[in-house]
């Protein structure tokens, strides 16, 4: 089923990072758009960034290349939510 | 369980086996590299289930992964591939059937092996890891640096010079095995019986999709007890089908 709704994104982005993670879904459903991830959260290191793009690529349906990640995009949770939006909604 | 072992062209690995000593057997090919720590407890107790349903199984280690004495940057698709076929060659030799299960990357690793049919959980292409492995080399590295296109190649003369290994994530690995990631795809023929199931989060198509959590992206090994109960009655009813 392809994930083409902005409700449907935001789960799936959650979701992506409840899994790779290992963070459980009570922690994952208080991120806001201002929550910092890269840096904030230890998890979060070289295999989780790479476990976290490739995620999104199988659960979205889409393709990240790799000139189009930079440290923003994982700064934080809304900014990785806006991202994810732009590549599947295109 | 017992701890067996199997003879390839350079050495001797060891071989979990579990199950009945008859009837038909599967042969487990875990993932390469770090997913395969992550996915090692869950492949045992898939082991576990599949003997409850009355089918043996075993996990080969394979020369470079796990607790084999190759170094890893020895390690290549081809050896592993070669060894993974004498494994299965040693389960068939007093008249089993064998079936293959490959998990990830794992599914690439099957293809030599004389087997009754080949079962794909979440299977994972070689072009598909590569650039896995690279996007990990590329967070490691930061943004300072951009990886190109075969930069695991030296690419300093004189070119028919061994190219050195590159670490990816504590491992060291061969540019010669990434390259042949650039060309190797899962063992897939018409005759020869395939079943793949992937996860239902996951939108590439499948036989079947199964609600779970992938344990390959969690840095702590887990477990799913669950999952594995629900693939091996799938595995069980699938060789049943192929008439194993």
């Amino acid at each position: 089923m392809p994930v083409d709704d902005a409700d449907q994104i935001d789960a799936a982005v959650r979701a992506v990072l409840r899994d790779v993670l290992a963070l459980d879904d009570a922690r994952v459903a208080q991120f806001r758009e201002a929550t910092p991830l890269f840096g904030a959260l230890p998890e979060l290191d070289s295999m989780a960034v790479a476990g976290v793009l490739t995620e999104l690529e199988d659960r979205l349906g889409i393709l990240i290349e790799d000139d189009e990640v930079d440290g923003e995009m994982l700064e934080t949770f809304g900014a990785l939510l806006t991202f994810a939006r732009q590549k599947a909604l295109l | 369980m017992i701890i067996d072992s199997y003879a390839w062209r350079d050495g001797r690995e060891a071989m979990l086996r579990f199950g009945p000593a008859e009837g038909p057997v599967t042969i487990i090919a875990l993932p390469l590299f770090e997913e395969a720590n992550r996915t090692r407890t869950f492949a045992v107790t898939l082991c576990r289930a599949l003997a409850r349903l009355g089918i043996g199984s075993a996990i080969p280690d394979l020369p470079g992964q796990g607790e084999s004495l190759v170094p890893s940057e020895d390690a290549t698709i081809l050896g592993m591939q070669e060894a993974y076929a004498i494994a299965a060659e040693q389960l068939t030799g007093d008249g089993r059937v064998c079936f293959g299960v490959g998990i990830r990357s794992g599914a690439l690793l099957d293809a030599l092996g004389l087997l009754a049919g080949r079962w794909h959980f979440a299977p994972q292409g070689g072009p598909d890891l590569l650039r896995e492995l690279t996007r990990i080399k590329q967070a490691e590295l930061g943004p300072a640096v951009r990886l190109g296109d075969a930069w695991y190649l030296d690419g300093s003369p004189p070119a028919e010079a061994v190219d050195p290994a590159v670490e990816i994530a504590g491992n060291r690995l061969s540019p010669d095995l990434l390259t042949e990631l650039t060309v190797k795809q899962p063992f897939d023929q018409s005759g020869n019986p395939r079943r793949i199931v992937r996860l239902s989060s996951d939108q590439k198509p499948a036989d079947r999709k199964v609600d779970a959590a992938p344990l390959w992206r969690r840095a702590e090994p887990g477990d799913d007890p669950a999952l594995a109960a629900l693939l091996a009655e799938d595995i069980a009813q699938w060789i049943a089908s192929c008439g194993g």
